[in-house]
Parts: structure tokens; sequence; C-alpha cells
């Protein structure tokens, strides 16, 4: 054994869910928190935890990923002896069509697990932005001798689909299930982040798979309930699940509370990016900024309030953006309202534009749209 | 073997930059922070990977750890090349001898080899303290269109500002027929940038010739140039305009800083085809709170603002507490300003902390008249609660 992870990440899941968020781009490769994209926390965190192996399963829309990602130079992957590797979607000749779910997806991809070095597997999905030290979860995961270490955290159900997750006093899991009804109470709620050894997982897979199973979840774990050798894992502080426009709306507006932002931010383990050089943001003599997060490369004029402004936006006089998320290179003119919004990368709202939406129905406009 | 380059680059960025005091005490000062994100060093490299030239040594000798790890690989500048390149050439020991950079000449002298290996036409000279934007690949342009020996860019300057710098006198063809430096009646208000194209050939034989001779001061503007115009070799002038700064004095880097706020300056630096690039400090975006005020400020990522920002320039990962006011400054990268503390008219160094209270730069006894000189606190060193720096003063200065 040598006690080194590898990383399998699946860069799909929930789009339709994101309605027109993501439209064009896979869930992974969703902007997030001013300067990111979704995909930015799960490889920061398996970088920060010594794991430069990481494959990508991708199934749809790609290309932003592909973009995005590069050689992974950003991310200190442009390895010699790793790095990252994509995966588009790929048709097995004994398979009829793209996988459909996660045992599909990871046996696509068995040979390259299955050639690389490492012992263990972080298996996860491109949708959580927390900041997380996978190597403590391995060491709790090798010291409970867990089958699979299943990382949860405590939150309540909304209006998505969960794995809620009951564990037993050690700290095992005594069951597993799905919950889609809001709850007023904290669950122990899953991250969909598994840590497992790597031949249990290709056993997992293979057994699945030849039993026509796909859903990682349902088909596996759920079924490994009653061996008792699952483990929850607990992550403290800020984690994010992002898989439909109210919890994006939500995630991202807690990123304006001060405490949010040092448990994602504050630590030596840095959350990297692809490297854009944007110049500094710029502040005009007549702007009025409170409790907002913006990103470099702005130019703002107007009012800005409780929002978050990604790179390279720019605010004209008289415009008032409150209670909004405005992406990369988006436009608001001249004396425009604009509240509970997010608009999509590369948006411009023209001049005397009243917009807004509400708190829990946040309204969308899509990438590239003048309105 | 390597592949052979047209035009290598080689960045003077040696110099100790005493006029810049505490803010040079332990980095070089093309390593000094710049414009919220950048360092002055970073105007140099983007213009020669913006201008095509992707091979660049970089001469270190004064605090060079810092430029060092800044530069690492050139990466950032998109100059870690399969062949060619960021290099950072310190002086080093050879077989017979070993030395410091005696001066500008002898640093290349001293790395003839390094340039020899790519076995280039032309050498381009920089130095690393001028804020600017410009295409080095017009010069060389110019350079062989000319058929010269020796360009040097040159850019125009008041008259009455003429005798601060060097000064080419030129023919109507560009061709420099008498350099003086700082001339107390200058003939011509084209100034020398300190950039020079030279035909590689011609250069090295002068910069052997300079080496035999022991009362050179082995610097290109006192002898290099002077010997080349004596021997009639083909000297030009490359006309030169839009910004450029030397930065080499407090107020000067103040003013270049500030530069930045004015929109109708040239130095703009939002040009997409121009871009000015950065080693990346992998900071979140910058928050701005409840209570801050900001009027006519450039903020960077990683920045906390709590207080009243107005006219100034906040670095990467500057804190800048609640009842605040930082006015007419420049705080540097993770730089801290306490509750309560007044900042105006001061460059803060970086990692610095001002205490609670505290009153730094601004008269004690109301605005003074004339000049309004700029207070520095030093990089690295935190103080204390209510300490006062008068305006003009360098704090924890030798």
């Amino acid at each position: 054994m040598n006690n080194k992870m590898m990383g399998v990440l699946f860069a799909s899941g929930n789009e339709s869910k994101l309605n027109e968020l993501t439209l064009h781009r896979t869930t992974a490769s969703l902007p997030f928190g001013g300067r990111y994209r979704l995909i930015d926390f799960a490889l920061s965190n398996l970088v920060n935890s010594n794991i430069t192996r990481i494959g990508i399963i991708t199934r749809n829309n790609y290309s932003s990923l592909m973009d995005h990602i590069r050689m992974g130079r950003d991310w200190d992957l442009n390895r010699k002896n790793s790095g990252i590797a994509v995966f588009p979607p790929f048709v097995l000749n004994t398979a009829r069509e793209v996988y459909k779910g996660k045992i599909e997806a990871i046996y696509t991809i068995l040979d390259f697990i299955k050639r690389a070095p490492e012992d263990y597997v972080v298996v996860s999905n491109c949708n959580v932005a927390a900041n997380i030290d996978i190597v403590k979860v391995l060491n709790t995961h090798i010291e409970k001798k867990a089958d699979v270490t299943v990382l949860c955290h405590k939150a309540k159900v909304n209006s998505s689909l969960r794995v809620v997750i009951t564990e037993n006093t050690e700290g095992f899991i005594s069951d597993l299930h799905f919950e889609e009804t809001p709850s007023e109470e904290d669950k122990l709620i899953s991250l969909n982040i598994y840590v497992l050894r790597k031949d249990l997982l290709i056993e997992y897979v293979e057994n699945a798979y030849s039993r026509g199973h796909v859903d990682f979840e349902k088909d596996i774990l759920f079924k490994e309930v009653e061996n008792g050798r699952l483990y929850a894992y607990e992550v403290e502080g800020y984690a994010a699940i992002v898989d439909d426009v109210k919890t994006y709306y939500a995630e991202s507006m807690r990123l304006l509370e001060r405490c949010v932002r040092e448990e994602l931010f504050g630590s030596e383990a840095k959350i990297y990016t692809k490297i854009k050089d944007s110049v500094p943001t710029v502040y005009g003599k007549n702007c009025k900024v409170t409790n907002s997060l913006i990103a470099d490369g702005c130019v703002i004029n107007g009012t800005v309030e409780n929002s978050i402004l990604f790179r390279n936006v720019r605010i004209q006089e008289g415009a008032v953006v409150k209670n909004s998320i405005i992406m990369e290179d988006g436009v608001v003119m001249e004396n425009s309202t604009l509240a509970y919004a997010i608009t999509d990368k590369n948006v411009t709202i023209r001049e005397n534009r009243q917009i807004s939406g509400f708190l829990t129905y946040p309204i969308v406009i899509v990438k590239n749209k003048v309105v | 073997m390597f592949s052979r380059k047209e035009c290598v680059a080689m960045l003077l960025a040696g110099g100790q930059g005493t006029r810049l005091g505490v803010l040079t005490q332990k980095v070089a000062k093309p390593a000094v922070p710049f414009g919220g994100k950048y360092r002055i060093i970073d105007f140099t490299l983007s213009n020669t990977i913006n201008s095509g030239i992707d091979t660049i040594g970089v001469l270190t000798q004064y605090q060079p750890f810092e430029l060092n790890q800044y530069i690492g690989n050139g990466q950032p500048w998109d100059l870690d090349r399969l062949n060619g390149g960021a290099f950072v050439l310190p002086p080093y020991q050879k077989a017979k001898s070993g030395e410091w950079y005696k001066g500008t000449a002898n640093a290349i002298y001293q790395n003839i080899d390094f340039v020899d290996r790519y076995n280039p036409e032309y050498v381009l000279i920089l130095s690393g303290d001028h804020i600017y934007k410009m295409d080095y690949s017009r010069m060389l342009a110019f350079h062989k269109l000319s058929n010269a020996d020796c360009t040097i860019a040159v850019i125009n300057v008041p008259i009455e500002e003429a005798s601060r710098f060097g000064i080419m006198n030129t023919r109507p063809d560009g061709r420099i027929y008498e350099f003086e430096e700082k001339p107390k009646n200058p003939k011509s208000t084209k100034a020398s940038m300190g950039i020079y194209i030279f035909t590689w050939e011609k250069l090295k034989k002068y910069l052997i010739l300079d080496e035999e001779d022991k009362n050179s001061s082995n610097d290109f503007g006192k002898n290099i140039i002077p010997a080349m115009l004596e021997a009639g070799e083909r000297m030009f002038a490359y006309e030169f305009s839009g910004y450029w700064k030397d930065v080499g004095t407090i107020s000067s880097l103040w003013e270049a800083n500030m530069d930045l706020l004015d929109a109708s300056s040239e130095i703009n630096l939002k040009n997409k085809d121009w871009k000015i690039y950065a080693r990346n400090a992998a900071e979140p975006p910058h928050f701005i709170g409840e209570k801050a005020s900001l009027i006519n400020s450039v903020i960077s990522e990683g920045a906390n603002i709590d207080g009243k920002v107005e006219n100034s320039i906040i670095f990467t990962g500057v804190t800048i507490e609640e009842g605040s006011r930082v006015t007419n400054s420049i705080i540097m990268p993770d730089a801290h300003i306490k509750k309560g503390a007044v900042v105006d008219h001061a460059i803060v160094g970086w990692n610095t902390v001002i205490g609670e209270g505290s009153v730094i730069g601004e008269p004690q006894d109301g605005p003074v008249g004339g000049e309004w000189k700029i207070a520095v606190m030093p990089p690295d060193t935190v103080f204390g609660s209510g300490t006062i720096v008068k305006a003009g003063e360098m704090a924890g200065g030798k």
C-alpha cells in the first residue's frame, strides 16, 4: 500500500435543474464566487491534498470546461508523470450509447484507473464549493478501516434531491436514502465525494456494470450500508452543493458573509483558477458600493449593493445593482436598475431598464443577451 | 544545440534603487510592487513577450532572491519555452575569476556566452525600472531599415527638463551625431530611455574593447555609446511617443501609481492587445463592506475594505478596517490599516500593519503650502496604535 490518492471527477450532473445557466456549459464550469468555476474547488482541494493524477469525466457541453482547464497549469497540474486527463464522452464497443450513470462512466475509464500507481481514489462530483483537506479524510478512512468514506455536511434539505445519512455512534453509516422535501432541521447530507481503496472501486464498478446497474449511490452505496463499513466524514465549515438556480443564488450570496469567505478562502490551502491577467478594479468618482464581492477588471461608476461581480464587469453612472450576480464581461448601462438577478457572461443591460426578480426566484438572463 | 534567435533581450535588473529608501532595502527596484497587482519589472517583461521576443536574460545582482523567485521559470509571462524563455543571470564564478557586475556593460560582457548560445543577429538591452508599454518589434524594424549598428529609443521631454536626461542630438534622418549626458544647455529634447538595440557582433566587439580599458566604468551611457559614436558607427535614435515613467524616486513612484486613476492618462492597462502580465497571488475577489466608502480608487483581489478610500491604489490582500481613512495613498500587498487610522499622501510597504488611530502622512498643522510630500512606511513592519509619521517622512529608514 502506498497511501496515495488519485482523483476521478464527474463534470456533469443536474444540468437540467440549472436551466439557462448550463445551457452552454457543464455544471463543473459554472462560474461561482466572482472569479471561479465550480470545478476549481474540487481541483484545488485535490491539488492541496497532494493529489496530482486526476481524471475528469465529461458528458456534454464540455468545450467551456476544456477551455478553462487547458493543460491544468493554473492548478499546477501540468505534470510529467501525472496531471489532468479529460475524458470526453466515450462509447464502449460493448455499449450502445454514451454512458448513463456514474457506474458506466467509471467503467469507461477503468483502464486509466487500473494503470495508476495510487492505491486510493477520491470520487467526486464537481458541484461542491468547499475547502476540504482530503489528506485528513484519508487518514480517518484508514484509521477507521472503512470501505468507503462518504463526505457530508450538516444542512437543511432544500428543493433538490439529496442523499441523507444516518450514522451510528461510531460514525459509520446505518442508513442512506434520498430526500427531496425541504426540511426545517439540519440533516447530515452527502456531498457526493467519496474516498475508497482503488481495488475496491474497481470491484464495485465491475460487479455493478455486469448486472446492468447505473447509479453509483443507489446501486452501490445504498447496498453497502448493510455491511456497516461506510464511514460518514463530516466537513466542518462552509460547503455548498450547487444543483439548481435557487441554491446557486443562495450559496453565492452566503459568500458575502465574512466567516464564510474565511472558511472558503482564508486558509493556506488556496483556491486556484484560470489566470486571466485582468487589471485591478477601478472605482469612479461617483460610485457607491457596499457589502459586495468584486473581482478584478471591473469599472464601477454606479451603485452596487449586496452583489457579486465577476471579472470585467462595467457598472455605468446612475446604474443600480442590488442583490445580484453579474458574471464576466457584464455591462449595466446608465440609469438602469437590476435587483435579484443573475446575468450570465457577457450580458448587456441597456440604459434605463428596470429588471427585478425575487429573493426566492432570482431572474436569470442568459449568456450574450442584450436587454 | 540551441536554435537561432533573431533577437535576444537582456534586462538589467541589478540596480539597488537607493532613492526608494526603505522600499528597496530588501528587494531590488524591479521587484517593487506597482499598480495594485504588478511589480515594476512586469511592464518590461510583458513588453518583451508582447513584442514577440521570447528569449530574455534577466541580470540580477542586488538583493536577488525576491526577484529570482518572482520570475521563476517565466511562466506568468508565457516565457517558459522549450527553446528560449526567461533566464535569471546572477554574476557567477568563472574559471580564472569571478566578480560582481561592475557596470551595465560589464553585466552584458560577463554573459556573452549566454547570448552567443542563441547566435542572435540583434540584442535588445532593457532596464527593469520604467513603467511604459512599448512594441520593441517596431524599434527592431527601424533598426534594420536604418541599417544601424545601434538604435537608442528616445522620448521627447520638455526642454526645461532635458538637462536631467541623457540627450541625443540627431540629424533629420534620426542619425545620432552627439550624445550629451545631462547637458546644461540641451540642444535637443530627445532623452534616452535606456533601451538599446545593438547588432550583436558590433556590440560584442565594443564590450571586449571596453573591458580591456581599466579606466572604464563599464557603463553603456558613459562608455559604450560614446566609444561607438567616436568610431563613427551607425547610431540612430528611435522616437517613442506614449506613456513612459522612471519610477526611481518616491515621488515618481507615487505619481506613476496615481496616473492609473486618471482616465485620460496614456498608461491604460485595459488594452487587451497589450496585456501586462504578473505572477498571480490566487486570492479571492476583493470585498467591500457595509461601512466602506470608495471614491476614485483602484482595488485588487483579496482586499477587504471597510474604511473610507479615496484617490488611492490598494494592492492584493490589503485590509482597511472600519473607521479608517486612506486618501491619495498607495497601500502595498497584504498591508493592514487598522481602525481609525488616517493615511494621507503615503506609501505603505507590503505586510506592514498601521496601528489603530495612527496618523500617517497628514500634516499635523493643516495643509502646508507648496508640494505635499509623500510619507513612506517600510515593508514587513508592525506599527502600534497612535503612530504618527509626518508628511514627507520615511519611517524605519537608516
